[in-house]
């Protein structure tokens, strides 16, 4: 009844999960109601197998899945809670089906059921879980059900999620660990030995052979690796704190825990590690499972035994790597360098196997070591880089090596400023502050600065006659001037200009008007004028315009204060003396200065550093000149010698050439020889 | 006071005067009840407000010696002196026939007491040479002065010099005074060896340096130049 109630519900549940998962295009875009469908029946679910559960289980204490409110991280973690504690009975479930051999495909209805369950207790995908459970399911021996079954849950999942992705990779997961397992079982493998090779080093202990497919998987594991280093690796068991890591040694273990379960430690002897001492090498040998298993891992054992024996489950986090890392003598080495000079060693099998065996740690430390002191030996030895080599031109370095060297150099100059955000936004912040003060730095216009018109009538008239005013009115009248400059301003300038105008047009008019116009008198007016030409002035002819509003000459230039300039002929025997003293006088004058400049530049300059002036340096060539023992040599360009070296050795053979021909004939009248002067030469 | 003279009378005989402290000190020891009023300090003496009248103290006077020589033009211009002192100045003025002095006295129209000081210059200006109008510019301005020093001062000068010098300073019918007098806005008299000089501080300064310019030899078209400049700068000042 309860089954079939359960049956009822769980089909409901299929259903459910159909329907939504119908239009995996659905997927692409959030489905709210799809989720919200798939928590009730994770809820559904799992009440319903909490419920079905038996006694002995001691599942999580959550007896009811609660889902209102909860995030997925939390409904993750009640599941989690459930699974771990269920996790321990399903192992052995498991660990029991695999030991029984007689379990057959009919029972898994059983086993269906609750793999089922758990497997569709989870609408979120698990990597860790799927995996744990695959594995556990493939580890059964005799059973290709559970991979089957793995597969079916892979396909319900399949249906239940519509994740075309992970189904891909469930399968390729399944089938990488059914390889795995299967090469690992081959190794183990009781009737079959294909890849032992006899060998002389081979004793009871150790198969080189074995060793070296062994250390073949290790570096196929490490290529492996190797490639997958940046991504995650989805399939990698993951050491946690749970007991969700269980691998091959782990079920292994677990089997061989019940068997030695009956031993102590302290009764093991070495027919429990090892075989006995008279097999043969390379022969088969029927021993239990877990010695065999034993074997296989011949490095792993000793490992795996202590492992065994403190074995928690709690603890085999770490039993992975731990075999791993204790199955090797580890001396602070690099692994890799490790691994390599292992693959080097037996790389080539062929040769080197034969000589060099088996390397001891040391041996192979050795080998590196003098490895390392070659290398540093060949690289002290060898020319050094062109970085180390002190003064170096682009000709002697690769090109542009310079721009991927860091070189360090003081710079004396102010750098250029970098131009970063904030240079911009501080000289944002400037330019605002100008506009709101309103200063601006405008361009002043430059104005040509006005001459000033010389002020001729600026001096004052001397008068000799005694001052008709008496002095009281004259500081009167003064007083009265000045007060009366203020009153002058305050007339409306308006009024000034009518005025002017008015006065202008009537003057046209009146000239227009009458038959015979007499004009009225010049009226003297301060006006700026213009000193124009005369002729320029006059043509546009007004009637009171006259020459005398020029400039006067003397306002021009002032005159001489000795009066007219005379001419040579002109002077008189007093004016020529005049002029002459004048003329020394001056010329006394500037030697005076001169000297004085001469001295204070001698008394500033240095003994024997100063720089010596042009004329200084005239008057030094001079002297040495002069006494004839040293000659000036002047380049003046006529010499086509000493333009280019060819020119010059040309020069130089026709020379020797004459010289040796006139030698040579006597009779010639060449007497004159073309000395090849030494300075000429500039030797 | 009443009680003293009645007892005087009274008695007849030797009244001892009874001395202030002893009044003040009855009066104390009487005056229990005037305890309460506050300490026993002095009245502070209180003075009703007095009328200028009283304020002005006996009235002063200035006395201006008149030479020989002055003698006339004053009687001649006497009009033209006491005329600006007594009704502008509200002094009071006269001429001592007996001391030769021109005395100015102060009187109560007087307001300003300072007038007088004005006027004895006026006066003083009057006797050392100068035109009473000319005079009169110092009652009118208050900025101006009157500068009097010696040729001998500026350079020591014996016989012709001293004679060409003092010919140098007047000029030919006087024009190099009057042209120095032109340019500068002063007044110059030259008395024998003595030069006054009556003008504003700065006009008295240029005229000062053109004179001795004049003394210690330049010729005066030099200084005509010289002080056409200082002038000419002076007056763009303004």
């Amino acid at each position: 009844m309860a089954t079939e109630d359960m049956w009822s519900v769980l089909e409901d549940c299929v259903k459910k999960i159909n329907d939504n998962t119908a239009h995996p295009e659905n997927f692409l875009s959030l489905q709210d109601g799809a989720a919200a469908d798939f928590t009730t029946l994770t809820k559904l679910l799992y009440d319903l197998h909490k419920t079905e559960e038996p006694a002995e289980y001691k599942g999580s204490p959550l007896v009811q899945l609660v889902v209102e409110n909860f995030d997925e991280e939390q409904i993750w973690q009640e599941l989690e809670l459930q699974n771990n504690a269920v996790m321990t009975h399903f192992e052995n479930a498991t660990n029991e089906a695999l030991s029984d051999e007689k379990l057959s495909v009919l029972v898994e209805e059983e086993d269906d059921e609750e793999n089922s369950v758990e497997a569709e207790g989870e609408t979120h995908d698990d990597d860790d879980e799927e995996e744990e459970e695959e594995e556990n399911d493939d580890d059964d021996d005799d059973d290709d059900e559970p991979p089957k079954q793995s597969k079916r849950m892979a396909q319900d999942e399949d249906g239940a999620e519509g994740y075309t992705d992970e189904d891909s990779d469930l399968d390729f997961d399944v089938d990488a660990l059914e390889k795995r397992e299967k090469q690992k079982k081959e190794i183990g493998r009781k009737g079959s030995r294909p890849k032992v090779v006899p060998s002389e080093v081979d004793d009871t202990f150790f198969k080189l052979s074995e060793m070296e497919s062994f250390l073949d998987d290790m570096d196929k594991r490490e290529g492996k690796e190797d490639e997958n280093e940046n991504e995650l690796d989805y399939f990698q068991d993951l050491p946690s704190d749970d007991d969700d890591d269980l691998d091959l040694n782990d079920i292994l273990s677990a089997k061989k825990k019940k068997k030695i379960i009956a031993k102590s430690s302290r009764n093991l002897k070495y027919k429990d590690f090892f075989d006995a001492v008279d097999r043969e090498p390379g022969g088969d040998e029927d021993h239990s499972d877990g010695e065999e298993d034993n074997k296989d891992k011949s490095w792993q054992e000793g490992g795996e035994e202590i492992d065994e024996e403190a074995d928690d489950y709690d603890g085999e986090e770490e039993s992975d790597k731990h075999i791993w890392l204790m199955s090797k003598v580890t001396f602070n080495l690099n692994e890799d360098s490790e691994g390599e000079d292992l693959a080097d060693i037996f790389g080539g099998k062929t040769p080197s196997s034969a000589i060099s065996a088996v390397k001891s740690s040391f041996e192979k430390r050795q080998e590196k070591m003098s490895e390392k002191i070659e290398e540093l030996e060949k690289t002290a030895l060898a020319d050094k880089p062109w970085q180390l080599s002190g003064e170096i031109t682009s000709q002697s370095r690769p090109e542009n090596s310079m721009l991927e060297e860091d070189v360090e150099f003081e710079q004396t100059g102010r750098m250029a400023p970098s131009i970063t955000a904030e240079t911009t936004l501080q000289l944002e912040d400037i330019i605002k502050q100008r506009i709101k003060d309103q200063a601006f730095d405008d361009v002043v216009r430059k104005e040509k600065p006005k001459e000033e018109v010389f002020d001729y009538k600026k001096k004052l008239a001397l008068d000799h006659e005694k001052s008709k005013q008496s002095l009281a009115e004259i500081y009167e009248q003064e007083y009265l001037k000045q007060n009366q400059q203020k009153t002058e301003e305050e007339e409306n300038s308006a009024h000034v200009e009518i005025q002017k105008l008015m006065d202008t047009l009537f003057l046209k008019l009146d000239a227009l008007s009458n038959f015979h116009f007499t004009p009225k008198p010049p009226v003297p007016e301060v006006k700026v004028v213009s000193n124009l030409p005369s002729v320029t002035m006059e043509e546009v002819a007004p009637v009171s315009a006259s020459d005398a509003m020029l400039l006067a000459p003397e306002e021009i230039k002032e005159k001489n204060k000795a009066g007219d300039i005379l001419g040579d002929t002109e002077k008189t025997s007093t004016d020529k003396m005049r002029d002459r003293r004048h003329k020394k006088t001056v010329k006394r004058i500037k030697i005076k200065e001169k000297e004085k400049r001469q001295k204070l530049k001698e008394a500033s300059g240095t003994g024997e550093n100063r720089k010596l002036s042009k004329a200084e340096v005239a008057e030094n060539l001079k002297k040495l000149t002069k006494g004839g023992k040293t000659k000036i040599l002047k380049d003046e360009g006529k010499d086509k010698a000493l333009r280019s070296s060819q020119a010059f050795f040309s020069e130089l053979q026709d020379q020797v050439k004459s010289q040796i021909k006139s030698a040579k004939d006597p009779s010639s009248k060449k007497k004159k020889h073309k000395e090849v002067s030494v300075s000429k030469l500039k030797l | 006071m009443e009680t003293l003279a009645e007892k005087d009378r009274d008695a007849g005989s030797f009244t001892t005067v009874k001395s202030k402290k002893s009044q003040k000190r009855k009066r104390e020891a009487g005056g229990a009840d005037m305890e309460t009023e506050g300490p026993g300090a002095p009245k502070r003496p209180q003075f009703p407000a007095i009328s200028s009248d009283k304020l002005r103290g006996p009235d002063e006077m200035r006395k201006v010696s008149v030479p020989a020589h002055r003698y006339t033009p004053l009687k001649e211009n006497w009009l033209k002196i006491f005329t600006p002192i007594v009704e502008n100045l509200q002094l009071q003025v006269r001429f001592n026939l007996k001391t030769r002095n021109v005395e100015i006295k102060t009187c109560k129209e007087t307001q300003d007491i300072g007038s007088l000081t004005k006027a004895s210059d006026f006066v003083k200006a009057f006797v050392l040479g100068f035109q009473v109008e000319d005079a009169l510019a110092l009652i009118r301005l208050d900025e101006l002065f009157l500068e009097s020093f010696d040729v001998t001062d500026v350079k020591p000068l014996k016989g012709d010099h001293l004679s060409r010098a003092i010919g140098r300073i007047a000029g030919k019918g006087g024009k190099t005074k009057f042209t120095i007098e032109n340019v500068t806005k002063t007044r110059i008299v030259l008395a024998e060896t003595k030069v006054h000089i009556l003008g504003s501080f700065q006009n008295i300064k240029m005229a000062r340096t053109a004179i001795c310019n004049l003394i210690l030899g330049s010729p005066p078209s030099k200084v005509y130049g010289n002080i056409r400049v200082v002038a000419s700068r002076t007056a763009e000042r303004f």
